[in-house]
């Protein structure tokens, strides 16, 4: 049951009335009665809310930052006309604030016995799944003065997927991979590649690479060229502790991390090379493994699209075994963590030569661009305190990389922007060195 | 357009017969709380109900007085405005007031005006402030009598003939001239009589109501006292004070309201009703609020933003010095082809530095190794020269 602001009205104007012609309780009774009796009649009149039939039907998965449209389907099986407001209500993340009033109310008019559609259009502004809550409708009378309102429940769950911003430094890397698929012996040549086919010289080959067995059956001279390895074993391990949970400008860290790893394994199943995924803090948050290469992707964000930041500390321990089970032969690791001091020295350096023993280790962390922006803040007593406690952030950061990097960990530390490139390089330079 | 046949219902709002099912317990408690209240009240209701009146049949009523007054063809008439009291002013008339005091300050002067001229005469049952405004010459005292039985002790004939009766409460001190001080309790009277100045009436002051009540009519002299003092006249009005009688707020001047059109106060009236409909109008919602559990929101350089103000609370100058100076200096040494290892040896580093800038070897020496600075004046042009310096090493 509700009211309206026609009825409302109308008892301010019976003011008029009450006040000039009839003042005393027989004019209050006089425009209040009809207008309680104008109110019941509407109650009866408006189409009942409980036997309305509702569906659902449209998108279930949206990149983060575009919109999705779900289709909410009414039926109206009763015999009179469904006038009514409604209310598709999702949680507050599925707008930008602010616009959730306007994308979540709509007028609705449905004619006895017959079905329209309402769509609501969400942009959700966070990961993860959005689930659909309530549908309150406001039918009202044919006068407008009152109505009956009532709820349904229409289960309907949208997945919001990482936005992969980083998918446009995706041509330019394949670009870079198909130099290396192929390229000549003139470029350095790595101790893992494998030979691809002979082709005819050209001047500025090496002359190392000239295959002398196959010039002496031509009448030219052929050199050897050489691809990169194929069928590498490639594992993203996500650090979901407390340590991703940072925010580097408006985002977690964790979401620059997936935004790198997406790049990086859009990247390698392209060179052929197989990508498992493994997001882990005290216990597996998830685990992707043994995809073909076209699933790989979709599979991943799929993932990836309900982790979320924990407020724990890593198990650097369990993280190493859970790695290692997960890699079982001679492969990349892709550690996605931190290189502040206190983690690292406690947590990954004490494990890292189980995985070094057998893996090739690669470490990837977000930097934070505010500690640069405050390392060259001076002016004033606070800014120079501020501008000393970044720069001894950041050389003991140095040091933990260096660290790492004596250990044989290749070590990719950038900002959120820069990260997902420079992962992608770091990758290209091992494949073109033969490391993995 | 057909309609296959309807899923099953989504409809989450509870049915009528839900709404009933869960409120009638809350319904049965409410009905119960009331009967309850009303059983409760009725059963411990205060035995002082209807307490000087005349109607009452109550031990604390005073029907049996009323009811002898009647035998003896003396009226009684029960008012309870002021109005109604001073019309029935008259030289046949007896007033009784049964509580004085609950009169307002105006009301008691009006009652004292009608009655003054009159020639009949005002019973007071235990005034004590507005004692001084309707018998002038007459004041309580602060100290009641101990006794309730009193002898007469006058020369009143009512009280002469009554002999002792109940009259102990309040006592009077009585200045005016020719008063009758009677049944007095050490030395002050609990009934006094005063004659009026004109018109042969007379006030008479009872220092206790326990004559008149039911209960008490049968004592002593109680009986006699009452009729006597009450059946002087033919009528007796017997007015008891009320808080609706429209005078006892009148205060004489016109208030904002009198002077208001009646139409405005109906029409504000249904202003508000208007008001409470808009209430209900805007407080009716479409449906809850959506909870949703939020992520954290912690910014990763909180750490050293901490850090930050740590230094700045212990000035710690030397430790925010030495990192400024070991960062300046990490950042120079590939400047001037000093590896990273040895980038803070000073034997190696300044070398290299004076050769690329050619000179300054002393002050480079305490600018990059030197002492902290002693104040924080002295720790901003610190990284002010730092930053000059890798300047200075960059510029090609």
């Amino acid at each position: 049951m509700a009211l309206t602001g026609r009825a409302a009205l109308l008892a301010a104007l019976g003011t008029l009335p009450v006040g000039i012609w009839e003042p005393g309780w027989t004019g209050i009774l006089a425009v209040n009665g009809p207008l309680a009796l104008a109110c019941a009649c509407d109650f009866a009149l408006a189409a009942p809310v409980r036997r309305l039939g509702l569906t659902r039907s449209g998108d279930t998965s949206v990149r983060l930052g575009e919109s999705v449209d779900v289709t909410l389907t009414v039926t109206n099986p009763s015999g009179r006309p469904l006038r009514a407001r409604v209310r598709d209500a999702w949680p507050p993340s599925s707008w930008e604030p602010g616009t959730e009033k306007a994308a979540s109310r709509h007028g609705l008019t449905v004619p006895p016995g017959e079905r329209r559609r309402l769509t609501t259009r969400l942009r959700p502004t966070r990961r993860g799944d959005r689930q659909a809550d309530r549908v309150t409708i406001r039918s009202y009378g044919p006068l407008g003065l009152f109505a009956r309102q009532g709820t349904h429940k229409v289960p309907w769950t949208v997945r919001v997927l990482p936005p992969f911003t980083s998918r446009k430094h995706l041509p330019s890397k394949l670009a870079r991979l198909r130099e290396l698929d192929g390229r000549t012996s003139v470029l350095t040549r790595g101790e893992g590649t494998e030979f691809d086919s002979l082709r005819d010289y050209v001047p500025g080959d090496d002359t190392r690479s000239i295959d002398w067995r196959a010039t002496a059956r031509q009448s030219t001279v052929a050199v050897r060229t050489w691809r990169p390895e194929r069928d590498r074993h490639i594992l993203l391990v996500l650090d979901t502790g407390r340590t991703s949970a940072g925010r580097v400008g408006d985002a977690p860290r964790l979401d620059a991390a997936m935004d790198a790893a997406l790049l990086l394994a859009a990247l390698a199943s392209r060179a052929g090379d197989r990508v498992d995924l493994l997001a882990y803090d005290r216990r597996v948050r998830a685990l992707v493994q043994g995809r073909a290469a076209r699933e790989v992707l979709p599979s991943l964000v799929n993932a990836m699209s309900t982790l979320e930041p924990e407020l724990v500390e890593t198990d650097a321990r369990g993280l190493a075994a859970t790695a290692l089970r997960s890699a079982p032969r001679s492969s990349l690791i892709v550690l996605l963590t931190t290189l502040d001091a206190a983690p690292v020295e406690e947590g990954l350096l004490p494990v890292l030569s189980q995985l070094t023993q057998r893996h090739s280790v690669l470490l990837a962390s977000v930097a934070d661009p505010h500690i640069a922006g405050m390392a060259t803040a001076r002016g004033d007593t606070d800014a120079v305190y501020e501008a000393a406690a970044a720069a001894q952030a950041q050389t003991e950061r140095t040091r933990t990389a260096e660290q790492l990097r004596r250990r044989g960990v290749t070590v990719v530390d950038a900002t959120p922007s820069e990260l997902a490139p420079a992962l992608a390089d770091a990758y290209l330079a091992l494949k073109a060195a033969g490391r993995l | 357009m057909t309609i296959e046949a309807p899923p099953a219902s989504t409809s989450a709002s509870p049915t009528t017969r839900q709404v009933w099912t869960r409120a009638r317990g809350v319904l049965l408690a409410v009905v119960l709380l009331l009967v309850g209240a009303v059983v409760i009240a009725v059963v411990r209701s205060d035995a002082h109900h209807g307490r000087l009146d005349p109607r009452s049949a109550d031990p604390y009523g005073s029907r049996a007085v009323a009811a002898l007054l009647a035998d003896r063809g003396v009226s009684t008439r029960v008012v309870t405005t002021l109005a109604e009291a001073r019309d029935t002013a008259g030289s046949d008339t007896t007033l009784l007031i049964a509580v004085p005091d609950q009169l307002t300050s105006r009301q008691q002067r009006l009652v004292h005006e009608a009655m003054e001229g009159s020639g009949g005469r005002t019973v007071l049952v235990t005034p004590t402030a507005s004692v001084r405004t309707l018998a002038p010459g007459i004041s309580p005292d602060p100290a009641v009598a101990f006794a309730s039985t009193l002898e007469p002790d006058c020369a009143l004939p009512a009280a002469r003939r009554a002999g002792t009766a109940d009259t102990g409460g309040v006592r009077y001190v009585a200045n005016a001239a020719g008063a009758d001080i009677c049944y007095p309790s050490d030395g002050l009277p609990t009934l006094v009589r005063l004659p009026a100045a004109s018109g042969g009436g007379d006030t008479v002051v009872l220092g206790s109501p326990d004559i008149l009540y039911n209960n008490r009519l049968d004592e002593e002299g109680n009986a006699s006292l009452a009729l006597q003092l009450l059946g002087s006249r033919p009528h007796v009005v017997w007015y008891l004070p009320s808080f609706s009688d429209p005078s006892a707020t009148d205060s004489g001047r016109k208030s904002f309201f009198d002077l208001l059109p009646s139409g405005w106060l109906w029409g504000t009236l249904q202003l508000f009703v208007a008001a409470a409909l808009a209430a209900l109008w805007r407080a009716r919602r479409l449906g809850p609020l959506v909870p949703e559990k939020l992520p954290v929101a912690i910014r990763a350089s909180e750490a050293v933003e901490g850090r930050a103000r740590l230094y700045r609370k212990a000035n710690a100058r030397d430790r925010a010095a030495t990192a400024l100076r070991s960062a300046t200096r990490a950042r120079l040494a590939p400047l001037v082809g000093v590896p990273l290892a040895q980038a803070h040896t000073p034997e190696v580093l300044l070398p290299a530095l004076s050769a690329h800038l050619h000179g300054d070897g002393p002050s480079l020496h305490s600018l990059l190794f030197g002492p902290p600075p002693g104040d924080d004046a002295a720790l901003i042009s610190l990284a002010d020269q730092l930053d000059a310096l890798e300047s200075e090493v960059r510029r090609p």
